[in-house]
């Protein structure tokens, strides 16, 4: 147990001084011969994954804090290095394993950037409605444990019949449920099939009634209400210092979407609202998420519109030194046997140059930074996670509360320890 | 869209590079911790999105990617030519740190902060221009060995606590066991 | 037939065959088919996999007809371990200790690729196998297994547990 002489913060913040993720105890506001240092350790009940939270307990109240990480670690940038670039594309969506589509979206888009590719635009439309339904997952996932922990426990029956729906449309689309690996360089891997937006429309009416149900059951529920109500408190200010981002950030008053303020793919195209809450507590992100899964029901509703609209368009590029050539072609013309053969042998190069690719997962801000040497294998590959970065806001968050509400403040961080171990 | 922004009044910046629509400024190390807090305070940067380390040793070098023709261009008796292909340029240092800088306001911009360092030189840690290098920081120095000085807990983060070398590092072995198949003895 | 010791039908025939050889007594039977309904899980999901392990409780797959729906989070109550994810070193360690807290008879399933052999992460921080340091009952091969996948693996193991062959930890240790 590491106890300061006395408890200096940053000025005017919360955040702990003079590492910001550990909060040591304050000897002036508890005993010190009466901590008990508990470890929630790394196999824990909460579906988080392996997150280790070492906590000082007063009785209990929560005095001191430290998270510690790395029981995923995998090695996920050392083996993409290794790897050619169709090879590594594999590799991303089991990073951030809730929300798959958008780690291989972040991955290939950064791929396109340094090639200067240019992605169809049927291939666009489907990339956004996977990934919104990706949102859409990743959420019913979070509602589903979140609420399980706090002892809603129904919920999660509610949440993840409704997630198999999803999973349903994607396995129509790309071949399997989870980590469907339907991005291609260049478009997507295959078009999608004829009954696709048949199906994703049923759904999309389905949908806001199940968010109803959520809401009648939980917004005005008082046992909801008094657990999750001015818990685990984290101002604007505070958020942004730490490197938040996505539903964490807008539940604490800051009107930032990387869709709406920088966007990409066709986000700019469509119509839809970002949920902003003033009290940064685990109820306004609670509502942030909720409110999100609307929206991402709007944009999909539109991006089917544009689907059918462009239906028999080409769903990947033309450019046949990175994508391989449509197969009957392989029977009459030599060059794209010739292209076939190169591509898959030793993999298209991709020129050299570093870029960084921002965008808004389910989580937050999700980046990725690419650096090529211009040849068939990536040189250095790092995600920017946004777990790893909300978890950093643990000690700030925890501040003044008891350990029952500990539970509610880790679940609405949100975090994958997929996405923060990488 | 806005005008491209200076940078040019950044402390210790030695050279700034646009390219891909992104600009990247390169920073004397020494004076890293100036060149942060004036990008916050004057440009307004407030949000610390990543800090990216890389290892450049063995770039360029034959055998390794990219090495292919010459460093004027394709050479199209090469097999394997495909695409673009030229030597890169060398890279001034072995590592490179990267700062991902955002400003989240109504004229949102990125900008990266470049520094680039030999095996064994310290960065100065910016810890306390944005909380959220924190962590950042402590993972360029388990995976990469990037000494973070004034870093207030340097130790590892990902890796176990007694591990022994760099692993992100390029002399560092991918590791792993070769695969046997059942009917092999 | 193209393959006699491979295929639909050869687990059942075999199972059959070990129940003959074996020779259980009625109340080794009714032990047995007391053991095999109520298995009860530990919540050991680790990554991609633990999301389609949360997903066979849910109501399409439901694992509750088979009594094991209560998932347990204390290893001291737990019979069955499912090893849902790739392993590292790091947590190599509480793993071996969750597994050396459940109380016997205990069963482990290494579900997919990453905990059956290390799956596509070949590399230095994954362990090759969770089969390197607990004895394993059951593999289901998949990244991630379906939802269905993992339930065909659990009436295996029933089935296993109803013959009478004992937990892996009895008739096989680790693997090199």
């Amino acid at each position: 147990m590491s106890v300061l002489p006395s408890t200096r913060i940053y000025e005017g913040t919360r955040i702990p001084y003079p590492v910001p993720t550990i909060l040591d105890v304050d000897p002036e506001r508890h005993r010190t011969e009466d901590i008990l240092r508990v470890n929630f350790g790394p196999n824990h009940p909460s579906t988080h994954g392996v997150l280790r939270l070492i906590v000082d307990l007063d009785g209990e109240t929560v005095a001191g804090i430290r998270a510690v990480i790395g029981y995923l670690h995998t090695g996920f940038e050392k083996n993409m290095e290794a790897k050619s670039w169709w090879k590594s594309i594999t590799y991303a969506p089991r990073i951030d394993y809730v929300s798959f589509h958008a780690n291989e979206l972040l991955y290939v888009l950064a791929i396109e950037k340094l090639l200067g590719i240019e992605v169809p635009r049927r291939a666009t439309w489907a990339r956004m409605a996977m990934a919104e339904l990706n949102r859409i997952h990743s959420h019913l996932v979070y509602l589903g444990t979140g609420a399980l922990e706090l002892g809603a426990i129904s919920l999660f029956w509610y949440c993840f019949d409704d997630r198999d729906g999803i999973l349903d449309l994607f396995e129509m689309a790309g071949g399997t449920r989870m980590h469907t690996r339907y991005v291609q360089v260049g478009g997507l891997a295959e078009d999608l099939p004829p009954a696709f937006t048949a199906e994703a429309r049923k759904f999309c009416e389905a949908m806001p009634k199940s968010i109803d149900e959520y809401e009648a059951l939980l917004s005005r529920n008082a046992i909801w209400l008094e657990r999750t109500k001015g818990v685990a408190l984290l101002s604007a200010d505070d958020a942004i210092a730490l490197g938040q981002s996505g539903p964490m950030l807008r539940a604490s008053g800051v009107d930032w979407d990387l869709r709406k303020n920088m966007p990409y793919l066709f986000y700019d195209k469509v119509d839809f609202d970002v949920p902003v809450y003033p009290n940064g507590d685990v109820y306004d992100r609670y509502r942030v998420r909720l409110d999100e899964m609307r929206q991402s029901v709007r944009i999909v509703e539109q991006c089917l519109d544009r689907i059918d609209e462009t239906d028999g368009e080409p769903w990947v590029a033309d450019d046949r030194k990175v994508v391989l050539p449509p197969r009957h072609e392989l029977h009459t013309s030599m060059e794209s046997l010739i292209h076939h053969f190169k591509i898959v042998t030793e993999g298209f190069r991709v020129p050299e140059g570093e870029v960084y690719v921002t965008i808004e997962s389910p989580r937050g801000e999700a980046g990725c930074y690419l650096v090529s040497d211009g040849g068939p294998r990536p040189w250095r590959v790092k995600f920017r996670a946004p777990s790893f970065a909300a978890l950093q806001a643990t000690a700030t968050v925890v501040q003044d509360l008891l350990v029952a509400d500990l539970i509610a403040a880790a679940g609405s961080l949100d975090p994958v320890m997929g996405d923060a171990d990488r | 869209m806005s005008e491209t922004p200076t940078y040019a009044g950044v402390p210790g910046l030695v050279e700034t590079r646009e390219a891909l629509g992104e600009t990247t400024l390169v920073v004397d190390p020494a004076r890293l911790v100036e060149a942060c807090s004036f990008l916050r305070d004057e440009h307004g940067f407030n949000l610390l999105s990543d800090i990216a380390a890389a290892d450049y040793l063995g770039w360029g070098e034959p055998g390794v990617a990219g090495h292919v023709g010459t460093a004027d261009g394709r050479d199209l008796n090469v097999p394997g030519a495909a695409g673009l292909a030229r030597v890169p340029d060398r890279k001034p240092k072995r590592f490179s740190v990267s700062y991902h800088l955002l400003r989240v306001s109504d004229d949102p911009a990125r900008v990266r902060v470049q520094v680039w360092l030999d095996d064994g030189e310290p960065v100065p840690t910016v810890v306390r221009v944005w909380p959220a290098a924190d962590w950042f920081e402590r993972e360029a120095w388990d995976l990469l060995g990037i000494r973070v000085e004034g870093h207030p807990n340097l130790v590892r983060i990902l890796m176990p606590e007694d591990w022994e070398g760099h692993p992100l590092r390029k002399d560092y072995p991918l590791g792993g066991e070769p695969v046997r198949f059942s009917d092999e003895d | 037939m193209l393959w006699p010791d491979r295929g639909p039908g050869v687990f059942e025939r075999e199972v059959e065959e070990l129940e003959d050889a074996l020779l259980l007594t009625t109340v080794e039977k009714a032990v047995a088919w007391a053991q095999s309904s109520s298995v009860w899980p530990d919540t050991f999901g680790l990554a991609c996999c633990a999301i389609e392990m949360m997903s066979i409780v849910s109501s399409r797959y439901d694992i509750a007809r088979f009594g094991m729906e209560r998932f347990s989070s204390s290893p001291r109550q737990a019979d069955l371990l499912i090893v849902s994810g790739r392993v590292t070193h790091k947590m190599a360690a509480p793993l071996r200790q969750v597994y050396d807290q459940m109380l016997e008879p205990k069963w482990v399933i290494a579900m997919g690729a990453c905990a059956s052999s290390g799956g596509m992460f070949n590399n230095y921080t994954i362990l090759q196998g969770v089969d390197k340091i607990v004895p394993v009952d059951i593999h289901v091969p998949g990244c991630p297994p379906r939802p269905e996948a993992l339930v065909e693996g659990i009436v295996r193991l029933h089935e296993k547990i109803r013959a009478g062959v004992p937990p892996a930890y009895e008739i096989r240790g680790v693997a090199e």
